[in-house]
This record gives structure tokens, sequence and C-alpha cells, in this order.
């Protein structure tokens, strides 16, 4: 990692708060995020994967600091600093949402759902050039044209069009368009492409492939879909009950899991192929615990093949392997899974 | 990945060539295919316009008086004292009475009774005449001279029967038309702007606001609304306005709590995420973002809110708690029917008339809420 | 697993011991009624089910798998979808010709159906036994205590942990993968012949949906006859499960073949595009990923020619003027191709 840190995330919490009693009290709070932290450099895709629960889209959601609008009562630990252009450091959670309104042209989104992430009653134009206005930037329309015609819509045809008119993949070109309006430094891409369809998933996947290089985009990739995340990444940071369990170069994680559960997950990917054996698959047991009944020590100890009594004691830590990358397991498996590159 | 809603592809169809229309629009066109409740709506609609012109249409003072070479517009006079009358200040539309003497009639009465007026110019021939609306009657008009105690059966004369203080019964229940139609507009109107203001403060901002505010709300809600409104009414006077503000005070508790629920199931979605992602103000995402997505339930609802509020003044004027006395009102009629129960014209008509309104609203409610939420019945088989 | 390879080459054996199809679709229509026009849906789906195989039927949104399989049961909401034509023949009987009270007879006893969001199939007003009590009762008329111990039974073929005790519990109770347990469970209480699985996995996380695949195929070994019909979008399901694949695409079948060759050897230009813009099966520093240009179109304005023509890298004119026959190939397999019309021969 040659190039400088663009985001630091610090030891990051995030806990919903539960209420119960007659006065709607906080009676308890579930850490959906749990001391999580690492480095987004300038210019890399850092791939975030984990299953539904383990706290990927909230932390996504929370740098770019939108859970404080929509949900009451969460609280958050650790810092988030992003280096701006300008040289100068900002702790993204330490802001009010007043002072982030400056840094939202720095940071932008796309959306899984393109069918909720647009506004119905908006035409494409008044889509992607509503950050635009915002900052009240001159000549928008002509922004608007390129991005448009740069995303692959047709600007003269389609800018005048509502967003019922359009299939998801289109929709989600508007999305990328919008994001990239401003352009930003990072753009948080949360499951941009699980919702569409196969053949229109791969043309996506290009483009922001293409616009990443074109507009030298820091992408924060988060999926559950592995081959998706193993195209698209530098790195990858697999999470589990709200931990990041694994961390290293794309290639490492998905060709050598250290961690049990990386290992599982990758084994448990079906593979569009009938030949390739699948007696040597590695399953886990069991269901994932909630974050309120969250285990003792290790958080994948419950579910482990490898677990040993001990794990309930302590919290693993990220640590090096041999193979490169960090993992947080106190035993780590020894011999690495044997999976054939499915490309052999 | 669902085939399920072919009905969603089908609006995704890519129609090219076609003019791009935005969700109302579509909503529109699919209100216009609604052939019952568009026509409802253009002939509810007509007869409100309609009513505007009642003076000239139902009313005790000619049209046009031409007398010994000079023109004279009573009923535009009247009519135009009566609606901007408020500016007699300014000298504006003063209701010009124009007595008897005017006219060459030696008269101890103050008014010109231009019935008589149009029948003594007829006998004495010349170029003098009169023009009387098409039905010559003022609703506040008594008729005592019809033979026998008010009130009267149908006549050639007056073709619903006159009421028990002798007023003809087919031009109060216009008059009335126009008076209910107005207060139920302006009710719905009002009550729906303090609901939707207040149901989006509480549903986007939540929090404390949301639960102190909710809170609030439904003690306000808990009133009881009749007895403020009899209590209200014995210690002031009851006028229009006050009636109008009473029931908006009452009126849009639904639409805040309807609007609130709204804005909370809006806010979760990626779109107002990605509005805020873009630093837009919080003022503008409510307004611009939130509120046209969130008022398509109320929109639905709004013909349903002016029945009510329609059934809500008759029945205030029923009880005798509505608007004072000699204004025409549909609530009063349907009283007298309930006194006069023999009386069988007072009974039916009020009825009929406030039954084939209300059905006209109805028809218009129902193409509503088809085109903006569509719901098809479908089973399995 | 050697139930795997077993059920690989079991569909021949199978079809020798009882020759005809388990479930025979020929011509099938299924349109929708909207605004706009007659949306075909379905538009001439012709498929067999043998009995014991996998057959997997995939295909994007839009591509009429789920509607097929829906009107396999006659659950089309009418309106605005009615079947306009077609036959779908069960172990010989017509299915359109029954009444609907012989409808509700092969449903859940002859043939069962799972489907993608466990959460909405379950009603959540009852507890999970009760649910599968109900159908125990209903279709196989046992007494209560009986019931509910076949209950418990079937709880526990799915492996649901402590079945007896999470017999009383809601379904909210209960995590995605473990809901799609209890809908197999419920959907297999009859012993059916026919499973139709739609998108069974599709809400599912990557490690629930190995576990769910692996307890039907599991199931599936059970019993040698029994057949599965699995709607899915995801060829590395379909690849993992199946043993013949159709392949849909704009209401039509594009392509029949064992998956074998489907995955080895995809004849149809859209298969093969599916498959190329897989990022899985993509060599990394490849360049970009391979991809099918432009976007489903959609059922209102399919093109009259072949349904893939607007979208396909080696389209020629008779392309757009004349749809393709479903040319059988030697090997047993079809493809609606004017490519492959010579092959055909």
């Amino acid at each position: 990692m040659s190039t400088p840190a663009l985001l630091e995330v610090r030891d990051v919490s995030v806990a919903y708060p539960i209420w119960g009693g007659i006065f709607r009290r906080r009676v308890g709070e579930g850490r959906a995020v749990d001391h999580v932290s690492f480095t987004l450099h300038k210019g890399e895709t850092l791939g975030l994967v984990g299953e539904s629960g383990c706290g990927k889209s909230t932390l996504a959601k929370t740098i770019i600091a939108l859970l404080r609008h929509t949900v009451p009562g969460v609280r958050y630990e650790g810092q988030i600093l992003f280096h701006r252009p300008d040289g100068s450091v900002v702790d993204l959670l330490a802001l009010t949402p007043r002072q982030m309104r400056p840094m939202r042209s720095e940071i932008q989104m796309i959306f899984q759902d393109p069918f909720s992430s647009l506004n119905p009653r908006m035409t494409v134009a008044e889509i992607v050039e509503a950050p635009l206005r915002v900052r009240r930037v001159k000549g928008r329309r002509a922004i608007v044209r390129d991005l448009l015609a740069r995303v692959g819509l047709d600007p003269d045809e389609q800018m005048g069009r509502y967003p019922h008119e359009f299939s998801g993949g289109q929709r989600q070109r508007i999305g990328i368009a919008r994001a990239l309006a401003l352009r930003p430094e990072l753009v948080i891409a949360d499951e941009p492409v699980s919702a569409l369809d196969v053949s229109v998933q791969s043309q996506v996947i290009n483009l922001l492939v293409e616009l990443q290089r074109e507009f030298d985009l820091t992408l924060l990739f988060v999926a559950h879909d592995l081959s998706v995340v193993e195209y698209m990444s530098d790195r990858i940071a697999v999470m589990y009950l709200g931990r990041i369990v694994e961390l290293g170069n794309a290639d490492a994680v998905y060709q050598t899991p250290g961690h049990p559960y990386t290992q599982a997950l990758v084994s448990s990917v079906p593979v569009p192929d009938p030949n390739v054996d699948r007696s040597n698959r590695i399953q886990i047991k069991g269901e994932i615990p909630t974050p309120l009944n969250r285990p003792t020590g290790c958080p994948f100890r419950t579910r482990c093949n490898i677990a040993r009594p001990s794990c309930a004691d302590t919290v693993p830590e990220l640590e090096p392997t041999p193979t490169g990358q960090l993992v947080a397991c106190l035993f780590p498996p020894g011999g690495q899974m044997e999976r054939p590159p499915a490309e052999a | 990945m669902q085939t399920k809603d072919p009905d969603q592809k089908a609006g995704g169809a890519s129609t090219e060539g076609k003019k791009s229309l935005s969700l109302f629009q579509l909503r529109l066109r699919r209100f216009r295919r609604l052939k019952r409740g568009y026509y409802s709506f253009l002939l509810l609609l007509g007869l409100y316009i309609l009513s505007f012109f009642l003076p000239f249409l139902m009313n005790n003072r000619a049209l046009v008086v031409r007398y010994n070479g000079t023109y004279y517009f009573p009923a535009l006079a009247s009519y135009l004292h009566e609606t901007f009358g408020y500016y007699e200040r300014l000298g504006f539309f003063k209701d010009t009475v124009l007595s008897p003497q005017t006219f060459g009639i030696d008269s101890v009465l103050a008014r010109t009774d231009y019935r008589k007026l149009q029948t003594d110019f007829a006998a004495r021939g010349g170029d003098d005449f009169v023009l009387m609306p098409p039905i010559p009657y003022h609703p506040n008009e008594q008729f005592l001279d019809l033979g026998e105690n008010p009130p009267n059966a149908p006549s050639r004369l007056h073709l619903m029967g006159t009421d028990d203080r002798g007023r003809d019964v087919f031009v109060r229940l216009a008059y009335g038309f126009r008076i209910s139609m107005t207060f139920a507009l302006i009710v719905t109107v009002i009550s729906y702007l303090i609901g939707t203001l207040v149901g989006a403060c509480l549903g986007y901002f939540g929090g404390w606001l949301d639960l102190i505010g909710l809170r609030l709300v439904e003690i306000w809600g808990a009133i009881p609304f009749l007895y403020t409104v009899i209590i209200l009414c014995s210690l002031l006077e009851p006028s229009f306005l006050l009636l109008t503000l009473i029931l908006s005070a009452f009126g849009w508790l639904g639409i805040c709590y309807y609007i609130r629920g709204e804005f909370y199931r809006e806010k979760s979605r990626d779109y107002v995420g990605a509005a805020i992602a873009t630093g837009e103000r919080d003022t503008t995402i409510i307004a611009r973002y939130i509120l046209p997505n969130a008022l398509t339930p109320i929109i639905a609802f709004a013909p349903f809110a002016i029945v009510a509020n329609i059934l809500a003044l008759v029945g205030l004027d029923f009880l005798g708690f509505g608007l004072p006395a000699p204004t025409p009102s549909w609530g009063e009629l349907i009283g007298q029917g309930k006194a006069n129960i023999r009386e069988w014209h007072l009974v039916v008509f009020p009825l009929l008339v406030m039954f084939f309104t209300l059905q006209l609203v109805v028809f218009i409610g129902e193409a509503v809420r088809e085109a903006f939420d569509p719901k098809v019945f479908s089973r399995l088989r | 697993m050697t139930m795997q390879t077993q059920t690989h080459d079991s569909p021949a054996h199978a079809a020798t011991a009882n020759p005809g199809p388990l479930l025979e679709v020929r011509d099938l229509k299924t349109y929708f009624r909207t605004e706009a026009g007659i949306s075909k849906a379905v538009d001439g789906v012709s498929f067999e089910v043998l009995p014991g195989e996998i057959l997997g039927i995939v295909g994007e949104s839009g591509s009429g798998k789920s509607v097929a399989c829906l009107s396999v049961l006659r659950l089309i909401p009418d309106p605005p979808g009615y079947i306009a034509g077609g036959e779908i023949r069960y172990r010989g009987e017509p299915l359109l010709e029954k009444s609907y009270a012989q409808m509700r007879a092969i449903r859940g006893n002859e043939i069962a159906m799972i489907f993608q969001e466990p959460m909405t199939a379950l009603n959540p007003v009852f507890t999970i036994g009760m649910q599968v009590m109900e159908t125990l009762r209903r279709h196989q008329r046992l007494s209560r205590r009986a019931a509910r111990e076949r209950a418990v039974e079937m709880l526990d073929a799915v492996k649901i942990p402590d079945a007896r005790k999470r017999m009383k519990d809601y379904p909210h109770q209960f995590s995605g993968g473990m809901l799609q347990r209890v809908m197999i469970a419920i959907a297999l209480c009859c012993n059916p012949r026919l499973l139709i699985a739609d998108e069974p996995t599709t809400a599912l996380d990557v490690t629930t949906q190995s576990q769910i695949l692996d307890l039907m195929l599991e199931l599936k070994a059970r019993r040698d006859d029994a057949s599965i019909l699995l709607v899915t979008h995801d060829l590395g399901v379909v690849a993992e499960t199946c043993d013949r694949v159709v392949v849909m695409y704009g209401g039509k079948v594009q392509e029949v073949g064992s998956a074998t060759r489907i995955f080895g050897q995809p004849r149809h230009p859209y298969t093969h595009g599916l498959l190329a813009s897989l990022p899985s099966r993509h060599r990394k520093g490849d360049g970009p990923l391979y991809t099918i240009p432009g976007n489903v179109p959609s059922a209102l304005d399919m093109p009259t020619g072949c349904k893939f023509c607007t979208r396909c890298d080696r389209v020629f004119d008779r392309c757009r003027l004349e749809e393709p026959p479903l040319h059988r190939l030697p090997d047993g397999s079809a493809v609606r191709c004017h490519l492959l019309e010579e092959e055909a021969r």
C-alpha cells in the first residue's frame, strides 16, 4: 500500500438501542458493529463481505452518516478519520449533521435497491442534478448530460423520463451517475449489483471498474456475493457478527482463506460447474446468533468446526498469517483449505 | 428476480417515441379513463361553478330593469355586494337597494318587489321591462300568501313546495348546496394543510419530537368533538367562520396520523438516504422528496373527507348548532322534515338532494382511489 | 455425498423403470392483461420432468420461469393473468381440465411447492406446529395426536434442532433458513411425487443456502422416483443440484440439455453469454467481464424474430425476421437458434 490513507476506521462500534418497559426506556443494546478497524487507501477497492446481519451495511451507513437520520438512539464509539483532499483530517463520527454537509460532496453512496433509491417523482435529469443543485454548481445541464452519456444512457432520449420507465440495470446506472456527479473521493457501494440480473450485473461491474479508473475513485464495496467481491476488490474484509474476522488481499482471502468462517463462506458459494467435486465442502452448522445473544469470546465459536473450550474466554484479535492476511482466530487452522482455483 | 408483477413491467415498458409521463400524470390519465368517476367529477364541478351564479338564477331581484330609458342591474349590485361586500369601506360595491320610488311606484316599502314591478310594467306596456332570474325567489323570502299555512306542498310555482316558514325548498336546497360544498372544501383543505404539516414534522424528525408531539395529538384527539362544538356554539355566535375553524381543528388528526406513518415508511427508503447523502436540507427533503410520495393515500382519501365534512355540517345544522338561522342549509331542512314528517316533500327532497350529491362525491372517490391505488380483485384458479 | 453422483446418472435408470414423464408441459401460454396490452409472460413453453430427476429452470427476471411453474399448479392470479393455451399433463392426466376441487387434491398431495419468501409463505399468527399439523390433518386425515407426532418427525427430518420444543414457536421466532426448512417439511408432508421449488434459496445467505440445498438433495435421495423442479436465476445453484436444465428467455425455452452439457458446452448464444459474464468464471487479469449488451426486453414489446436477437452477438438478418424453432440435437438436447439448424438435421 504505497498510496496514502483516505479513510481510517478506528475501533468503531455501533450499538442499536433496545427499548422496553412502559416508558420506552433503553433496556439494552445490540452491537451491530463491534470494534472494527481498517484503513482504506486512496484509489483502492476494499470489499466488505459477510452475510445478512453481520453489520456490513450498518458500517457503510455509519461512515456516510445515514443512520442518525433514520434510527434514533444509536450509540457510536471510535473514530472514522477522513483525509480530505485539502490535507485536513476530520473525524466523521464527531461531526454534527450540519458539519457533515460539506463532506457530502466527497463521500457518495451507491445503493442496493435500484427501485427504491431513485425518487419516483423526479425525472432522471432532476435526480442526477440534485447533488449539483445542492452545491450550486454552474452549467448543470451539460454536466448531467455528460454523466448520463458516460454511464451508458442516452441523454437526449432519456433525460426527461421518470424512473419507472427504466429497467433495474438502467436505474442502477442512474444511481451511479448521481453518485459521481460531484466527483467524490470515496464511493461506498452497498450491494450495487445484487439486485440485478446476471446478464446486467456484469455490465454494471465493468462500468464500475472503468469509472473507478477514470475518476480515480476509492471504493468501499459492500456485498455478500464473494465472486463479485473477489473480482472487484484489491483487498477483502470479511465480517461476522459485527467484527472483522479476516482482512487481506483479495486473492489470498479467496484462494487461501485463513479463518474457519471465511473457509466455510468460500466453499458454500455454488460453483457454476457441475463437474466440480463438492465432497470436501466445509459446512457450518447452526444459525448466525443475533447481536443480542452474542457469544462470549470468539463470536464464531458457536458454529465453528474447530472451536476449543478456550475460545469462549478471549476475543481474538486480527493476527497476520503465513499467507499474508490478517485473521482473527485463536487457533487458525494450519492447513489451508484445498480449494481448486475456479479457473484451473 | 421476480416475474410476479407484470403490471410493474407494463409501466416499465420502453415507450419509445411516447411522451414521458410522471406518476401523477399517469394517475390522472387513469382517472380520466374511469368514466363514472370522471363524469361525476365534471358534473359536480359544473354544478359547483354554477352555484356561484345562483344570485342570477334564483333571486327575487331583477337581472335587468329598464325604466324611463335607464338600465338598472339590481341582482348584479346585490351579488357584488354579497360577494365582495367586505370592501364596503373602500367604497366598492355598495348594496344599492333600489326603493320602489326609483321606478315611480308610491310605496312605503324600502325595497322594490320586482315580481310585482314586472307585472306592472307588462300591464302598462311601453319600453319599460323587468327581466327576472329563471326562478324569481330568494332563499330567505317567505311566501305566506299561498292559501294555506306553510309548509305548502309542491306546486307549479314552487316545484318542491315551501318549508314551515313558507320559503321555497328548491331555492334553499340550491343555496344550501353551495354552502355545504364550500364549507366541506375549505375544511378539507385546512385540515389537510395542518395535518400534513404536523404529520410531516413528527414523521420526519421522529425521536423526542414525535414522542411528545404524538401524545399532544392524542390528547387533542381525546377531546369529545360534539360536546366541544355544542359548548362553543352556545357561548359564541355560530358562524360560517367559527364552524370552519372548529371542524378543521378536529379534522386534521386523521390526516396527521396518516402522513406521519407515510413519512416513517418513506424515510427509510433509499432515495431519502441518497438525498441526505447529497447534502440536501431537511426542508427540501421533506417538501420535494418525501411529501409528493407520501400524499398518495390522503389524496385518494380526500373525496371521502369531503363527504364526511358535508355530513358533519348537515349534522350540526340538524341539531341546531350549525349556521345561524336564516342561512339556507340542508341540515335545517332535514330537521324540518323530521318535525313535519307528514309533509312528504320536506322529507323526500332534502334527503334526495343530499343523497345525490354525496353519491357523486363517492363515485369520484372510488375513481380516485382506483386511479391512485389500483387493486385487482383476483383469485387463483 | 455418494448420493450426489447417484442423482447425476439416475434419470436414465429411472426413465427405463417408468417410461412416461412425470410432468409434461406442452406449448404453455400464460398471458397477463395490462393497461398497455397483453403481456405474454409465457409464450409457448414446453418441457418435461422425468421421474426421479431434478430439472432446473434458469432465466432472468421477466423470462417467464416463475409464471410457467405457477401455471403448473394453476396459481396464476386471475385477473390479470390467464392461461391462454397449451397442455399440462401430470402422469398423463391433463391438469388444465381439472376442477377446482380436483386441483386442490393434487396440490400438496401430488405436487408440492416451496416459495422464495418463507417469511410471507407462513401465517404469522399460527405456531409452526399448528401449520405443519394442519397440512397433515387435511391431506392425510390423521388424528391430532398422530399428526403431532408426524409433524415432529417431519421437522426432525428437515434438521430443525429441538423440533418438539420449537413446534410451539411462531414464524417470527425462526430465522429465514429455518423457515425455509419448515416450508420444506410442510411440502414433503404428503410425500409428493413432484416438488416445485421457486427460487427456494434466493432470500437466504450463502452458508444457509448450501445447507438448504444439501437438505433438498438428501431428502430427494431418500425417494428415488420423486422429482424436483427447481426454478432459479442462480447458475451456481443449478450446477450444484440439477440433472437437466431448461434455459428460458423472453417467455420461451431457449435451450434444454443435461447440466454437464449446458455448463460445459453452452450452445445458445444467450446461455453462453450468461455463463461467460459470471465473475466466478472469469480469470482475473483478463480484462473486463464478458457482457451481454442491452437490457431484457419487456414482455409487451418482444422482438418479432428470435427473442434474443436484440442482444445477441451472433445475430444475422434471419434472426430478426423469423423465430427459430427448438432444434433437437443428436445428444438429446435442444436449442432455439438458427445457427444450429445444420447440426439438428
